[in-house]
């Protein structure tokens, strides 16, 4: 009888345990709604990968979270996890208020696939005059406006060098491969890792194929609609197997490195700090970086990666842009969000706090930019005519989204495992699986 | 004479049902999508392509074969690496030997650290130009050895062995010294009396004693090799190029490109060629304890 007594007890604490803490968390949910103004207490979450916001958007956060009285969850993902980590959320209708991608003319459709079903249609925003006209591309879908793209307009991964040290060995900026070759070897004959290259990263390395573009349109005009439409491959493109087997070359003599491929970047600014390497792609702020954070007194510049005999500027109206997720349970505090974001204020604290980037490319003339003088001198010696063709990766469909598996190819095919074809015959696989699947008429 | 059952038969039930439910029907349904297009982009419009994906995985020039191949390589020799030092490390310290449960511990201990912090030590420690094996090998002028461990492809499977082993040995150890301590010592001491020496001990005495811890061993062996995953990725993600790529990085690749069906397909040819093992293991097991 005891027995039974304490079991019933048990239970019914049990069962009272459990319904207690089912009916507190409604109770509160509906006390908050009603006080303050129209969004205190909400919380605005942000999913984003590493490297696209970092700290630099912190100040305009928290001024924000002041401003509004709510608080702001940036999550963070690592870069190689991310869109699997956003996929997985869109899919399962879990996202958070706002996302972002790596977005290009052709991202929206590849990378969102339906932004009708996952995005807020911001048509009619008043910060949409604020995004320069070459961006809109990789902002807009189907005439309507979905994305906000803030980024710099600096050059992007060119060749950055040691001046002060190609003085010192008489060496001239390059412009063929060959001048590129020589320089390489009297580098190596000094002791220097004549081109810094960070395999280890899997998507540093083939900036050097991709950035070069316009080269390959160069020597084919009009590649880029083929390829878009069809109509053309990678494979057996002569310039792209040239370039591919320059960058082997380079590879067999030591010229990126004794273990390129196991070395990642992290060191890299005090690689050029203490003189080891001569080169390196990079972005023009990295100069900046290397002068405020190393004591390094050499000068550095810039010069065009000269694989192929390329002369062409990598132009790319791409960037990391945000999103508002179509699921969102508050979509007046994300639009008030892009709206804040896009203020002067905002903006011209987003660039403060952004030691790698000198500019922001935006509409606005209030913001002060901080251009370096090696970027001005740099970009005076660029041919206006040679600046029409965006990079590889952003001017042809589907080929950003096979980014890491091309670079994975190419360390296979400088350790002899893989030919220089079969590396652009993957590519050309890839990019029909992904059109099959994304229904483009072209591939039927 | 009928046994008193303690727990009657219905108590099953919840057991069961969670088993069918999270592990037993998802396995199915996975079995099914993998003869279909299932993709990122067409998840409400799935469509029946039969064999298509399997055809894909054994003819592509991705060299999906390669990958099942360095499964089945891996599964042997991370076994053969892990069971024979770890046999006699046990027997070691089963000896009399003074702060012997130190030594076990310092042993085991590798066994229960996450995977990702093994990754991020190990790939710091066996960098080519400032990890601390290749500067401790320079320091000892022994420059000769250095290697790019993770970086060269007649290397890189080697520092896989070697790193699994250092995480592996302790717990296969661990079972071994409990096996061995099962063996009565009259055994040896007899064996000793009639002059035998310790390979033959060893030979006739202790491994046919530990069958059993043998078998179960392999059985955990087996099982992890053939799904491993995260030793090989967070060292090598699967490189360089596609060296050292195992059925489950491109299984994990091709989910990451967003193509479900041949992501599940093979899995699916993961699921058949375990299930075959483990049956012929298992059949194995049945009749020693037969014999036994």
């Amino acid at each position: 009888m005891k027995k039974k007594l304490i079991s019933i007890l048990l239970m019914v604490s049990m069962t009272a345990v459990l319904l207690a803490g089912c009916g507190g968390s409604n109770d509160t949910e509906e006390g908050s709604a009603d006080s303050g103004n129209d969004f205190a207490g909400e919380e605005l979450t942000i999913l984003v990968s590493a490297g696209w916001m970092d700290n630099r958007y912190d100040e305009t956060i928290e001024r924000f979270e002041e401003t509004y009285d709510v608080t702001v969850d940036v999550q963070t993902i690592p870069a190689d996890q991310y869109s699997d980590v956003l996929q997985s959320k869109l899919s399962t209708d879990s996202c958070a208020d706002i996302f972002w991608i790596q977005s290009n003319p052709f991202a929206i459709e590849s990378v969102i696939v339906d932004p009708e079903q996952y995005c807020i249609d911001f048509t009619g925003a008043e910060w949409k005059d604020k995004m320069p006209e070459s961006r809109l591309s990789s902002c807009e879908y189907d005439g309507k406006l979905y994305g906000l793209q803030i980024w710099h307009n600096s050059p992007e991964y060119v060749m950055v060098y040691n001046k002060t040290m190609f003085a010192e060995l008489n060496l001239e900026v390059p412009s063929t491969y060959e001048e590129l070759l020589t320089i390489c070897e009297t580098l190596a004959g000094a002791d220097v890792t004549p081109w810094f290259m960070p395999g280890a990263d899997g998507w540093q390395h083939q900036l050097a194929f991709f950035q070069i573009g316009g080269a390959y349109e160069d020597d084919k005009p009009g590649l880029y609609d083929t390829l878009n439409n069809n109509e053309a491959t990678f494979a057996d493109n002569e310039k792209m197997l040239q370039v591919l087997e320059q960058f082997k070359e380079l590879s067999d003599k030591g010229h990126f490195g004794e273990d390129w491929i196991g070395t990642d970047s992290t060191n890299m600014m005090n690689e050029f700090a203490d003189r080891s390497c001569g080169m390196a792609m990079a972005n023009s702020s990295f100069i900046k970086q290397i002068q405020d954070e190393t004591d390094s007194e050499d000068e550095y510049g810039l010069f065009l990666i000269p694989l192929g005999d390329n002369d062409t500027y990598p132009t790319n109206p791409s960037g990391p842009t945000m999103f508002g997720y179509n699921g969102t349970e508050h979509p007046e505090l994300v639009e008030e969000f892009f709206n804040f974001v896009t203020s002067t204020d905002s903006l011209q604290e987003i660039l403060n706090n952004s030691p790698a980037y000198t500019n922001v490319d935006m509409n606005d003339e209030d913001v002060e930019q901080h251009w370096l003088p090696e970027e001005e001198e740099f970009m005076a010696t660029i041919d206006e005519s040679k600046t029409g063709t965006p990079v590889l990766q952003t001017g042809t469909k589907y080929t950003n989204d096979y980014w890491m598996n091309f670079g994975a190819d190419m360390v296979a095919y400088c350790q002899g495992t893989m030919e220089a074809n079969d590396v652009l015959k993957n590519m050309d696989t890839n990019r029909a699986e992904a059109a099959k699947v994304a229904g483009d008429a072209a591939w039927e | 004479m009928k046994k008193k059952k303690i727990y009657p038969m219905y108590f099953l039930i919840i057991p069961i049902v969670l088993y069918v439910v999270f592990f037993l029907l998802p396995s199915i349904l996975g079995i099914a999508y993998s003869f279909t297009d299932w993709n990122s982009r067409s998840m409400d419009s799935v469509k029946f392509v039969g064999l298509d994906n399997y055809i894909e995985i054994f003819t592509s020039d991705k060299n999906y074969i390669s990958g099942i191949l360095n499964t089945l390589k891996f599964t042997v020799v991370s076994n053969i690496v892990k069971l024979i030092p770890a046999l006699f490390l046990a027997i070691l310290l089963s000896e009399k030997l003074k702060g012997k449960g130190i030594y076990r511990t310092l042993l085991y201990m590798p066994s229960i650290l996450p995977f990702v912090i093994i990754g991020i030590i190990f790939t710091s420690v066996l960098n080519y130009n400032n990890g601390l094996l290749n500067i401790v090998l320079e320091a000892l002028h022994l420059d000769f050895a250095k290697q790019k461990w993770l970086s060269e492809l007649s290397v890189v499977w080697k520092s896989i062995y070697g790193v699994d082993a250092w995480r592996g040995i302790g717990y296969v150890m661990t079972i071994f010294i409990a096996g061995l301590s099962t063996i009565p010592r009259s055994y040896y001491e007899a064996a000793q009396i009639d002059g035998a020496n310790f390979w033959q001990r060893l030979r006739y005495i202790t491994i046919p004693m530990l069958s059993s811890a043998v078998m179960i061993n392999l059985v955990f062996g087996i099982t992890y090799g053939l799904k491993v995953f995260d030793i090989v990725y967070v060292l090598t993600k699967g490189g360089p190029g596609h060296a050292t790529e195992v059925i489950t990085t491109y299984s994990y690749q091709l989910y990451s490109n967003g193509q479900y069906g041949l992501s599940t397909a093979l899995n699916t040819v993961l699921l058949v060629v375990t299930a075959v093992i483990g049956v012929f293991v298992v059949k194995k097991m049945s009749k020693q304890e037969v014999q036994q």
